[in-house]
This record gives C-alpha cells, sequence and structure tokens, in this order.
C-alpha cells in the first residue's frame, strides 16, 4: 500500500457540548502531527467551533472542513403517531461558500425547531433537502441507514438510501468501526451496501476524543447529558476506539473491515475506502477568505458607495466643527491656553489626520453605523455612553458617539484604530442596565434579524460542576461529593490536585480515596469544557444581509437571536461586534433625573452641564464620593484625597492611576509629589517633556508609551502602538529592545538616554491606562458627582434602586442621612417599586429653612449617642407635632446631621429641593415584582384589611411589611409627615363612598392618586354600604381625625396578629366561596372590622432594638436607628474615636475606632505587599483603614469573620486633601464579643481581654478557661459561666468558634450577625475594562 | 468449578486461561482446565470498557476488556467448539469467558 493519507472527516470537538472532549486547536494540532494534510469539524447540533477551527488548522499547517452532526426527525409512523420519531443522525459536509452558507442555516432551521433548553435541534430530512446545496449528507451507523443495517434489514436500508439520494443532492456512505461488539460486520455490510448501490463510500472514526484515554471522559459526558447514572441501559457501551486515529491505524480499520466482507471487489475494498475519502475530504477543503469570509469586514450595507459614505463621514463631522456640536464654537470648553482660531485650526488638521486613516482602513461606514446606533438609543431616552479607545476619535466626538474631546484630553486616535492592524475596531457603548435590552431591540428593528444576532459565550465546566458531573454519573453519595465540591474555591478543575494536597480534610471523606482520585482525575478532563451556551452579556453582532450564511443563530434564553459565534469568532469572521453594556450607573442616574423632574420640575441636561463646578469637585476632594461612579471604594477615597482633582483632567489621571500597574511600579508617590508641588517634575529626556508634563514626567497612560516611542524611534504613532502592545506580550521586552535601541541611538539620542527611556518603557510593560478608556469613564464620574452635590437627594434614589456600587445598601443610606438626606422607611401608601425623592412638607408654623437645619447637636464631635429618645418626645398617647418618624430618628440618632454643617462645605441640598427620600417596595425581602405592581396599582389604603384585601400578597410579605412599620401611619396619622390639610382630608369618612375620593392620603408628588375600584356598588353617597355586615361601615359616625389620634393605636404586633387572623380567614372564605370576597367593602382602620379579634395595643410594640433587628432582616439594612448605638456604652467605655473626630487626631496617635464593615479590598499594591483596605461605618461616617501585611496574621481572620468591628491603629494624614485621614491598624476585636464580655465582667475585663489579645467569638468562654489572674472573674462572670458550664463552644467547618452564651449575651446581641450580602469584599482592585 | 450459567449463547465460565497471542492480540492457542486448545479462526473481536465506576481501586487510563469469540479444538481429530476469551487490556490476564456449543 502507498504511504496513507487520511483525513478524518467525522470529528466532534469539545464544543459539542457534552459531547467531545478535545478542543479544536488540540486536534488540529494532533491532526498535523499526524502528517494529515486536513481536518473536518462536524460537531454535533451547532457550528460553535468551526472559526476556532478554522483558526487551529491556519495555525497547524492543515487545511480545514466543516460540518455539523445533526439529528434527524423520522416521518410521522403509523406505529407512533403521536411524534415524530427520531431517526438516527446525519453528518453533513460543506462544501465552497455555498456549502458553508447551507450548513449555517440548516444550523439555524435546526435550532428552530426546538422550544426550549432542553429539546435537542433536530432536523427532517425535507428541511436537509431545502438547504441541499453545497452540502455533502454521510450516512453513517448512526444514520437510519446505519441502523436499519445494524438491525440486519438490507431491504429497509436499501429503501432509505433510496431516499437520501433522491432528497438531497449528494451522499455518502460512512463506514465506522469502534471494535465495538458486532460492530466490525456492520460496518463490512454497510460498506457492502455502499458497493451495491454504488453510492461512494468513506471511512471515518467518529472522533470524540484525542486519545484513547479520552473515553472515561466522554462516557461521563454522555452519562451526564441523558441525566442518568453510568450502567444504565440508556447508555451505549464504551471503549477507547473515538480517537483521531492516525493515518496507520485507519488502515489497519480500513483492512479489517474488508476482511470482514463478503461478495465482488473485497480484495480492494480497503484502498478505495481510503481513496475515496481522500477525495471526498479534498472536495470539501474549505479556503478561509473565500469560502469563509475571513479577512474581509462585512459591514452594515450603507447608501451609496464608499467614497459617497466617506463623504458623507466628512461632511458630517465639518459640520460639527462648524455649526456648534463642536466645543471650540464656545469659549469654556477650549483646550486651556489655546486662541479660538487656534482650536478651530487643530480640530480640522485632526480631523484630516483622522479621515485618512478612516480612509485607509475603509471603516467610513463603520463609524456611520456605530453614530446611527448610538443616536437611535439616545433618542430613544435611553442614557449612552461611550467606553473605551474609541473616546480617543475625534469623529467619535464629532458624530456625537463620544462626549469626550480628544483634543482637549490629549487622546490619540492611533490606539482605536490604525491603519496597519487590519482589525475591527472595539466601539463600546454603555447603557442604563435597566434598559439594555431596549438598547438590543432598537439595533434589532433597524438592521433586522437578517444582519444582527447577539453575541453567544460559553459557560464552561468549573472545579465544583466539574466533581458535580463525574460524581453523579459514579453514583457517588451526593451529600459528600457536594460537601467536597463546596470546599473548592471557584477554582478550575485543573487545580483540583492541588486543592486536595493542601486540604487534608478531605481525605477525611468516607469516599473510598480511589474513587476520589477517579473523580478528581477525570473532573480534570472536563474542565474549561463548554457545558452550555449563553448569550454574551453585552456584544451584538452588526453585518449585512450575508450574516445568516456565515453563522448559525438560535434563540437566546430572553428571546434573542443568539449567533453561534463567540466575540473572538466574530472578529475571525469579519463582523462588527458592538459591546452594548448595560451599566447600572447610568440606570442610576436615569432615576435620579427622573426624580429631579418629577419633585423639582427640572428637566436637566447632564450630558451638557459644564464639568468645572467647583462645588463637586470640592466634595470630591473631601472623599464624600460613595455612591459615585468608579471613585467610592476605600482605596479610591484615599486616593482622591491624596491627589484631590480639581477638572476633569485629574479625574483620568484619578482613574488611570488606581490600577495595579501604577501602583506596582511607585507611580503614585513621585506624581503625587511633582503634582503638590514638592518635586520638580523630571523627564527622562527633554524631548519627553511634551509627552510625560500632564503627569509630571511620570507614565501613566498607554499614550504616553506611543509618544515615548515615537519620539526616540521616530516610528510614528501607529507603529509605536504595535510596539506597545508587543512589549504586554511574554518575551515582548527582550524582543523589542535591540530594534528600540538601534532605532533611537539611529536619531541621535546618546546611550544613556536611551538605556534610561528603555527601561521606563520596559517597565510600562503590559499594564498602565488607556487615557481615553479613563476619560470615557471620568464623565459619568463627574455627573454622578454633580447630582450627588446639587441634587442628593435624587441622587440617593437613583443609587439606592439601581445599586450600582460596591457597597451595601445600608452604606449608601448612611451615606444619604449625612448629606442631609432624610431616609424615609417603608410606607404601604407612600413607597413605590423604586425609591422616591420627597419633597417634605413641613408645617407653615416652621419655617422651612429651619426645618432642613436638625436642631443643634449636643457636641458634634462626640460619637453618636445612644438610643435615648429625642428630649421632645413627647411620649404615648400625647399629639404628637406634625414630624416625621424619620425626622425625629435622625434627631435622637445623634448629631450626624448637624455634625455634617460644621463640616467645611457643608453638603446641605439647596432648600427647594426633596429633602428625603422614601424607601421602596423593591426592598423588602420576598416580594415579588407582581405584588409590587399590584400595591402601587392599589394605594391608598385606609387600612391593614383593605390592604389584604386588594393587594393580595403573600402573608410572610404581608408580615414583613408590618414588622418594618409600613403600616404605621396608617393607625398613627399624627405621625405622619402629612400637612394639616391633607390630615383634613381624612375627614370625609364617614360614608364609604368617600373613600373612593381621589384626594384621601394622596401623596403630594402623584396628584393623580388611583383608588382601585371597590365593591361592585356605585360610589354615590347616597346609596348605604353593600357590606353592611361589617360594623364600621354600619356605623352612622366613623373617627374623626382626633378620635383616630386618640384611640389606641395597635401595635406592629396587634398587626402581626391580625395577618395571622386576615391570612386564616382568607383561606377558609376561599375554601367555602372562592370566588367571593367577604371582606370586600370594610370600613376604615377606626372600624378595621378587627379590632374586637386583635384588639389594639394588647401586644407590646417593637422595641427599636427589634425595630433595627427587623429591618435588618426584613430590608437588609438599619433604617430606624443605627446598629453601632447598640454598643454605645462599651464604646464610650473604651474611648472609641468616631470618624468626624478623626480629622482632630495627632498624626500618629494610637487610637481605637470601631464601626460596622461596609468593605474590604486587597488590591495589588506596590512591592507585592498585600495591603487590606477596610471601611468601618460607626453611624457618623467612614473610618478608612490600612492593613499592612505585618499585622495581618494577627488581624486578617477576624477582619474578614467579622462583621462590628473595633480596631486599634494609628492615625495616618497622608496627603494634601482637607480630611485625608487613614487609620493603620493593627489590632482588631470583634465587638459582640467585647459587648458580651462586658454584659458579663464589666468594662475591666474588656480591657483585659484586649489586652490579652484576641477577641473574637467565642473568647468569653476563652477567658473562663484561663486561670482567674488573667481574667478578674466576677461574680456575673462566675454565674454566667456557672449557667453554661462544660457547654463547649460550637466549632463550624471553616474554624469559627462561636461561645455557647452568644445567644445570651448583651443586647442588640441578635444582630451580630448581618444578613446576606450586607459587606461588599473583592480579589482586587476595580474591574479593568479590557 | 465456577460454571456460573446456562444460556442460550452457552455455558458461561470465567476462569482463567493461559493464552498464547500473536503480536495483535489475536490468540493463536490456550490452555485451559490441563488440556491444549489451538484456535483455527477468529469469530468476533470486540472491545468494551468495564465497569470502573464501581471499581475501588485506582482506574487505569483504559479500562478496556478485549473479548475474542475463536473456533478452537484440542487436535486435529477433536471437534471444534466456540470459545470466548478475554483479556483484560490493563494488567493482560486471560480469562476464559463462554463456551458455545
Amino acid at each position: 500500500m502507498p504511504a496513507p493519507q487520511f483525513t478524518h472527516l467525522h470529528v466532534a470537538s469539545s464544543y459539542s457540548l457534552r459531547y467531545g472532549t478535545a478542543t479544536p486547536a488540540a486536534l488540529a494540532a494532533r491532526a498535523a502531527s499526524l502528517g494529515m494534510p486536513a481536518l473536518a469539524l462536524t460537531d454535533r447540533d451547532g457550528l460553535y467551533g468551526a472559526f476556532k477551527h478554522v483558526q487551529a488548522c491556519a495555525d497547524a499547517g492543515i487545511k480545514p472542513l466543516l460540518g455539523a452532526d445533526l439529528a434527524v426527525t423520522g416521518e410521522p409512523t403509523p406505529r407512533s403517531s403521536s411524534q415524530r420519531g427520531r431517526a438516527g443522525r446525519v453528518t453533513l459536509l460543506a462544501t465552497g461558500r455555498r456549502g458553508w452558507g447551507s450548513l449555517c442555516r440548516l444550523v439555524s432551521a435546526a435550532h428552530a425547531t426546538t422550544d426550549g433548553d432542553d429539546d435537542a435541534p433536530a432536523v427532517t430530512p425535507e428541511l436537509i433537502a431545502e438547504h441541499a446545496a453545497g452540502l455533502i449528507v454521510l450516512l453513517g451507523p448512526a444514520s437510519d441507514v446505519g441502523q436499519a443495517v445494524a438491525a440486519r434489514r438490507p431491504d429497509q436500508a436499501r429503501r432509505a438510501l433510496d431516499r437520501w439520494r433522491h432528497l438531497t443532492q449528494e451522499i455518502a456512505v460512512e463506514v465506522v468501526d469502534h471494535l465495538d461488539h458486532k460492530s466490525t460486520i456492520r460496518a463490512a455490510r454497510l460498506a457492502e451496501l455502499a458497493r451495491d448501490t454504488r453510492v461512494p463510500a468513506v471511512l471515518a472514526n467518529a472522533v470524540r476524543y484525542l486519545d484513547p484515554a479520552g473515553s472515561l471522559a466522554a462516557q461521563v459526558l454522555d452519562a451526564a447529558r441523558h441525566l442518568v447514572p453510568l450502567g444504565s441501559p440508556r447508555l451505549v457501551p464504551h471503549n477507547g476506539r473515538a480517537y483521531l486515529a492516525s493515518p496507520d491505524d485507519m488502515t489497519d480499520i480500513a483492512k479489517r473491515v474488508a476482511s470482514a466482507m463478503t461478495g465482488p471487489g473485497t480484495a480492494s475494498a480497503a484502498i478505495g475506502l481510503l481513496a475515496e475519502t481522500d477525495e471526498l475530504a479534498r472536495r470539501c477543503v474549505l479556503d478561509a477568505a473565500y469560502d469563509l469570509g475571513v479577512g474581509t469586514h462585512h459591514l452594515p450595507e450603507t447608501e451609496g458607495t464608499a467614497y459617497d459614505q466617506h463623504k458623507e463621514l466628512r461632511d458630517r463631522c465639518e459640520h460639527a466643527i462648524l455649526h456648534g456640536q463642536y466645543r471650540t464654537a464656545s469659549a469654556d470648553g477650549r483646550p486651556r491656553g489655546v486662541s479660538r482660531l487656534k482650536a478651530a485650526q487643530q480640530a480640522r488638521d485632526r480631523l484630516e489626520h483622522e479621515l485618512d486613516i478612516i480612509a485607509r482602513t475603509g471603516m467610513a461606514a463603520y463609524f456611520l453605523t456605530v453614530a446611527d446606533v448610538a443616536n437611535r438609543i439616545r433618542n430613544a431616552g435611553i442614557r449612552c455612553a461611550i467606553r473605551g479607545s474609541g473616546a480617543g476619535s475625534f469623529v467619535n466626538h464629532l458624530l456625537g458617539i463620544s462626549a469626550i474631546d480628544p483634543l482637549e484630553h490629549d487622546l490619540l486616535m492611533e490606539r482605536f484604530l490604525s491603519p496597519i492592524r487590519n482589525t475591527l475596531p472595539d466601539i463600546d457603548l454603555d447603557v442604563e442596565s435597566a434598559r439594555r435590552l431596549d438598547a438590543y431591540r432598537i439595533i434589532f428593528d433597524r438592521y433586522g434579524a437578517e444582519r444582527t444576532a447577539c453575541v453567544c459565550m460559553m459557560e464552561t465546566y468549573r472545579a465544583r460542576s466539574a466533581i458535580r458531573d463525574v460524581a453523579a454519573a459514579m453514583s457517588l453519595p451526593p451529600d459528600e461529593i457536594g460537601a467536597i465540591a463546596k470546599s473548592f474555591p471557584h477554582i478550575r478543575a485543573k487545580h483540583i490536585s492541588n486543592a486536595l494536597s493542601e486540604l487534608p480534610e478531605l481525605r477525611r471523606s468516607r469516599l473510598n480515596q480511589a474513587q476520589l482520585e477517579t473523580v478528581f482525575a477525570i473532573a480534570q478532563q472536563l474542565d474549561g469544557l463548554p457545558r452550555h451556551v449563553a448569550m454574551h452579556p453585552c456584544g451584538v453582532l452588526l453585518s449585512d444581509r450575508t450574516l445568516l450564511n456565515r453563522t448559525a443563530v438560535q434563540k437566546s434564553g430572553e428571546g434573542f437571536p443568539l449567533s453561534q459565534l463567540d466575540k473572538d469568532d466574530a472578529e475571525i469572521a469579519g463582523v462588527i461586534k458592538l459591546d452594548v453594556l448595560g451599566v447600572r450607573m447610568q440606570s442610576a442616574m436615569a432615576h435620579t433625573l427622573t426624580e429631579i423632574r418629577r419633585t423639582e420640575n427640572k428637566k436637566i441636561d447632564i450630558d451638557a452641564i459644564a464639568r468645572d463646578d467647583q462645588a463637586t469637585y470640592a466634595m470630591i476632594q473631601r472623599s464624600e464620593t460613595i455612591g459615585c461612579f468608579q471613585i467610592e471604594s476605600p482605596g479610591q477615597r484615599e486616593l482622591v484625597k491624596k491627589l484631590a482633582p480639581r477638572d476633569i483632567a485629574d479625574l483620568i489621571v484619578d482613574i488611570s492611576l488606581f490600577r495595579p500597574g501604577p501602583v506596582n511600579s511607585d507611580m503614585i508617590g513621585p506624581f503625587l509629589r511633582t503634582r503638590h508641588g514638592l518635586a520638580e517634575p523630571r523627564y527622562p529626556h527633554e524631548d519627553l517633556a511634551a509627552a510625560l508634563g500632564e503627569t509630571g514626567g511620570v507614565v501613566v497612560f498607554h499614550e504616553q508609551v506611543l509618544r515615548i516611542i515615537d519620539v526616540l524611534t521616530g516610528c510614528g504613532l501607529a507603529e509605536a502602538d504595535l510596539v506597545r502592545r508587543h512589549l504586554s506580550r511574554e518575551g515582548g521586552p527582550e524582543r523589542t529592545a535591540p530594534w528600540f535601541r538601534a532605532q533611537a541611538l539611529a536619531r541621535g539620542f546618546d546611550p544613556v538616554t536611551v538605556e534610561r527611556v528603555w527601561q521606563v518603557v520596559a517597565a510600562f510593560g503590559g499594564f498602565g491606562f488607556c487615557k481615553a478608556h479613563a476619560a470615557a469613564f471620568a464623565i459619568p464620574v463627574y455627573q454622578s458627582a454633580w447630582l450627588k452635590r446639587h441634587h442628593p437627594a435624587a441622587f440617593f434614589a437613583g443609587v439606592l434602586t439601581h445599586d450600582p456600587g460596591m457597597y451595601p445598601k445600608r452604606v449608601i443610606i448612611a451615606d444619604a442621612r449625612l448629606s442631609g438626606v432624610q431616609v424615609l422607611p417603608v410606607d404601604i401608601n407612600e413607597s413605590a417599586a423604586e425609591w422616591r425623592a420627597v419633597v417634605l412638607q413641613d408645617p407653615p408654623s416652621s419655617s422651612r429653612t429651619e426645618a432642613a437645619l436638625p436642631s443643634p447637636p449636643h457636641s458634634p464631635l462626640r460619637p453618636a449617642r445612644p438610643d435615648t429618645p429625642a428630649a421632645d418626645d413627647p411620649g404615648p398617647g400625647r399629639p404628637r407635632p406634625a414630624r416625621s418618624p424619620a425626622r425625629r430618628l435622625l434627631e435622637s440618632s445623634g448629631p450626624l446631621q448637624a455634625l455634617r454643617s460644621h463640616l467645611p462645605g457643608g453638603r446641605l441640598p439647596a432648600p427647594a429641593s426633596p429633602q428625603a427620600i422614601r424607601c421602596s417596595l423593591q426592598e423588602v425581602k420576598g416580594i415579588s415584582d407582581a405584588e409590587i405592581a399590584r400595591i402601587v396599582a392599589g394605594q391608598p389604603y385606609i387600612s391593614l384589611r383593605d390592604f389584604w384585601n386588594r393587594a393580595r400578597v403573600s402573608r410572610p410579605v404581608a408580615e414583613h411589611l408590618v414588622l418594618i412599620g409600613a403600616f404605621d401611619s396608617l393607625y398613627d396619622p399624627g405621625s405622619r409627615h402629612a400637612s394639616p390639610d391633607k390630615l383634613d382630608s381624612l375627614r370625609p369618612l364617614d360614608s364609604l363612598a368617600s373613600l373612593d375620593s381621589p384626594c384621601f392620603l394622596g401623596s403630594p408628588g402623584a396628584p393623580n392618586v388611583r383608588v382601585a375600584p371597590r365593591s361592585p356598588a356605585p360610589p354615590s353617597p347616597a346609596s348605604s354600604s353593600p357590606a353592611s355586615s361589617s360594623p364600621a361601615s354600619s356605623s352612622p359616625a366613623a373617627p374623626s381625625p382626633a378620635a383616630l389620634s386618640s384611640a389606641p393605636r395597635p401595635t406592629r404586633r396587634d398587626l402581626l396578629a391580625r395577618v395571622g387572623v386576615l391570612a386564616r380567614q382568607t383561606s377558609s372564605a376561599r375554601a367555602a366561596a372562592p370566588a367571593l370576597d367577604l371582606f370586600a367593602g370594610t370600613g376604615a382602620e377606626a372600624g378595621d372590622g378587627m379590632a374586637d379579634l386583635v384588639p389594639a395595643g394588647q401586644l407590646r410594640e417593637l422595641d427599636l432594638a427589634e425595630r433595627v433587628a427587623a429591618e435588618l432582616e426584613v430590608l437588609g439594612f438599619d433604617v430606624s436607628k443605627h446598629v453601632m448605638s447598640f454598643y454605645a456604652e462599651l464604646l464610650a467605655g473604651l474611648e472609641v474615636v468616631s470618624s468626624a473626630e478623626l480629622p482632630d487626631q495627632e498624626n500618629g496617635a494610637a487610637i481605637l475606632v470601631a464601626g460596622a464593615k461596609v468593605a474590604t479590598q486587597t488590591p495589588a499594591v506596590r512591592s507585592g505587599q498585600r495591603i487590606i483596605f477596610a471601611s468601618l461605618d460607626d453611624a457618623v461616617g467612614l473610618v478608612d483603614l490600612a492593613f499592612f501585611e505585618s499585622v495581618q496574621d494577627r488581624c486578617a481572620a477576624r477582619l474578614f469573620g467579622s462583621w462590628l468591628l473595633l480596631v486599634r491603629g494609628r492615625v495616618r494624614r497622608a496627603g494634601a486633601g482637607p480630611m485625608a485621614v487613614t487609620v493603620n491598624g493593627y489590632e482588631c476585636w470583634d465587638i459582640p464579643a467585647l459587648e458580651e464580655l462586658r454584659v458579663a465582667a464589666g468594662m475591666d475585663a474588656v480591657r483585659a481581654a484586649m489586652a490579652a489579645g484576641d477577641v473574637g467569638p467565642g473568647a468569653y468562654q476563652g477567658l473562663q478557661d484561663q486561670p482567674p489572674a488573667a481574667a478578674p472573674a466576677t461574680g456575673q462572670a462566675s454565674d454566667a459561666a456557672a449557667s453554661g458550664e462544660h457547654a463547649a463552644p460550637l466549632t463550624f467547618a471553616n474554624g469559627f468558634v462561636l461561645s455557647p452564651y452568644a445567644e445570651t449575651g448583651g443586647p442588640g446581641g441578635n444582630l451580630k450577625t448581618p444578613p446576606r450580602n450586607l459587606w461588599h469584599a473583592s480579589p482586587g482592585s476595580t474591574a479593568h475594562p479590557n | 468449578v465456577r460454571e456460573v450459567q446456562d444460556s442460550a449463547m452457552g455455558r458461561m465460565y470465567g476462569e482463567p486461561a493461559e493464552v498464547q497471542a500473536r503480536e495483535d492480540g489475536r490468540p493463536t492457542g490456550f490452555a485451559w482446565r490441563g488440556r491444549r486448545y489451538a484456535v483455527s479462526a477468529v469469530q468476533e473481536h470486540w472491545l468494551v470498557n468495564r465497569a470502573w465506576w464501581r471499581e475501588s481501586a485506582p482506574v487505569p487510563a483504559r479500562p478496556e476488556l478485549e473479548f475474542w469469540r475463536v473456533e478452537a479444538s484440542t487436535g486435529k481429530n477433536a471437534s471444534t467448539g466456540s470459545y470466548e476469551l478475554r483479556r483484560d487490556v490493563a494488567d493482560g490476564t486471560w480469562t476464559l469467558r463462554r463456551i458455545a456449543d
């Protein structure tokens, strides 16, 4: 036989989900190493791997073939008439461009027949016939032909083959022999059938893995796909033969099959099989450029020729410069120190330069398309901002895509689009997260589904999922496997072995060691394999009308067409990918603007505000940036303190500096020194002063690297960008150095300078930051800060509704209070689906200004006072002044508000704007969107019963609402912040009909309060109550407001009991007469109809601690009172310093601070040292802490494990900002544990324990075990010890020890465990944008 | 004698056998219960993974069992029978699985 040449025609990669185990790259590399000229990829059910295969084949130097392995739906047979049976699977191979297009459309059609995730895609033979052009159908052992052969029904096999022959253009029989039981003889019979019917027969190996050893993983995937354990009769037997066999192995198979054949021509059968395989393979080789369109850009069609497009682009840009859209038209936006004439000239020069690059890259249509998309999104009222390097393009600015003027900030086009880089530029648009899908719809509507599709992404196996699937397939005990899987952090499965050796407790498991090893070994093979197709969170493909000939699409879970291209494939396929990112801050700002419009009737164009508002920068310099975009993290607040930004340029630098790179290379120190005039800027060479001047000689931006390289080598900026990209790759600097040195020396720079500059360039390496990107970010940073400064109530309503930041809501709420915004609790008649800004209407008697300012505090420089009620609290029963509960609360919870007014640049809002925010219903635990919609639609409610009947919420939700006081205002009208005239509106309670009067309890902001239709009776005062069974409504005179306020008020516990009664009544009523609402039309509260069942005041009211506990439980944040206030005595005893007092502390002084942990952050820092940044909320403000590595052994566990922390540290006055104080912590303790100790043993014991060292949960118990000398046991302590003698501390699996006394601890003991997600922890700095 | 069961296919055994095989694995002869058999033809040959997921010993990368159904006899004049031999690919041990009459 001649030297065998073999091409595999039937190969499944890992993109055959839960079927194949080898990546396209591995398969292509192996095929090349086996000397094969080409390789097909015929994944099951999809073309997800197609472009990866093409790329891999190019890398491996072989030719690609593409196809798909699809399930076929059979004819509706008489036997099973109900549904069309499955008629096996066929493999389709594409020939030429036509065939590839057919394949894409056929796979799309297969997916179009499915209606859900569980439904596998399939095609009918007719569908294949419809898309037959250029496709070859391979009929192998899995086809109906092969199945008939296996069933020894040669006539049926022949008929099936004939049907395929007539139905489609071209068929071939696919002979496969995996040495399964009887597979050789079946392969031989199939080959005989082909011979006898003169159909070509090819040999394939139906590949699923690289090596025979891959069969175990494939077997597990079969089990996982079918959701049955291994050994199930539903699974076919496996062996290791479905591997990428060598040509020699395939020749052996050909010979084996041939020798099992009978009849004529068997002698040459083996050679014939291989020859026909080779011939078919040659015909199916695809040309990446011609057949698949790789290397060409497929942009949406636009009107006219390329020349027309370019002209239109130029016209629009010039128009923008001339007619005011460009900022040189107005004096204030002009770059500093530049005359108008010069600015205009610069603009023209830059425009020509960019248009030249665009002309050379042929991208005019691209810019016009993106401009069109951005414009349409904005016209739909969706906020839209650019992100990424696209902000460096002046054309993008002139077209209105980007709000950044690159001339003003010295940004470079070359970083974005370069004539020497044949890649599609990336423009990313940030839109409101809540309206991202609306933006998608706009794009789909404009360009049509034939040009548009979402980008897909693969969810892959990770350690936990791999272990679970393998163990489930092996029928191992799910509980223990679950525990093992859970104990793994979210790591990739290939690290399992390491984790196992580092976590020896895993070996204690009852599981057999060998089984566990098997589990891990196979799980490692599953590592990284795709397991589920998902929609990429932001990518949208935009192409011409041939898109569906270049990608298969399926339906995403959201109902959008989902391309089978991922973002890398899109690049290879030459399709524009527009990233439309949902950004919560954009939604938050949109809601802020809505609230400003609603409450103040002001329409603010936030994109047009001047970006030089000094009040805004002053606020940033004070690092009062919580809630603001990008600059709210503890590390960032530390940085803005030091940097003290004065303008947008400073914000750009700030954003760029807060990255691992700049921190690691010590850029911040030198930068700050020159920035604050403490050092002269130093440049490696005077020629670089222009490039580095803006950052005092420190390299911060990518753009600066480009300039440095350009200045030293004269290579031009486009080339310099290529060099920069090269530098970030491994070994890049070494390869670049000789070129750089030679070029620079040739240009006359002296060797010392060249070396010095090279060191800077090489050190810069891959990090640093794209300035254009930072500039694009700086705009929303400024906008959010401006809104916070000037419209705080609306701003906090926006931030709390859309939750854009890193902090738990309780921090935002605390900051809202510090910003002078009152936080109003959930009110059943006032709260909406979102947080609302509220204009407080104080009684006319009190002046507005006075009302906005709280009464002066007792002392501004003391920590929040404990929970003594406000002095002016009239006590129960007495009529109260018409002040809101929140107002009283604010006053009673300490001098926060006033304190703020004593600070420089105090943050009181303008009197006319809203001063409060109302908590949204969304915050209530367990509430559904449908319940919120019903509650809001039914507002207002007059009683709990009314609410229960009309809002129809679940019982737990009703109870949660009661617990957090959402009904308090109904039963305690005096406490409402309602104006007197609103109270008057309570009067017409005397007839039921008047309840429908729209003014009843109407909220000031919503004049068109709707009242849900009630009983069928028409709302006529003359008509008597239809529900005469209700005592309240039948009584001739309902109570007047005065009577209401003097009547005993039901407590929250009473209301809770009433919810129970209502729930029981409802269920029994439903059981009796499902359609009848027995309680419809019952009257107002006084006549809730329930007072006799659960009399008001029968049950004790929740005390303050219970209220706060309920709030933490139901809302996740404390509204009534700050959680720290429960430890006031302890903290006062320890002389803890509050955050407000920090500025007065001596630099270096050792102090104690305390608070609820709201964030920890461990960004990469210089010299590789890990610094833990943490913030504590102490009710007055935030204390920013830094823990250096030397103390982390002592502190880290407590810092990460506890919520309420006491920290000892040294005051560090870091920078130039007025309030730049940080505490370098070196000891920390758990506050509830200390409080427990204080209650049990007194302050002395607390101090002794702190001196002795670690005090965490359980410390008190530990103290008891120590000799008496170490801990002076008081009588109290002995009692406690006696009562809990020998009660062993509870030790959790994570090593956390809980004292047995924990539950009997001091006040607020039940608050020590925060609700979920109460603080934020990040493994590193903020997300890297690229 | 570990005769397992009678079936339509013949009698099941499962006893170790000493087998001579060619380099490609094809058996040429075997010894069983003290008698020597010569293989005259291979009737069937197949491979299947054993139930490795039930095993509590470490699983080899290729837990395959290789089956050969062969025609064999004890001598020239003896009648031929059909014998099913099984080789554990991982450790190379042979088992006589079945005799079909």
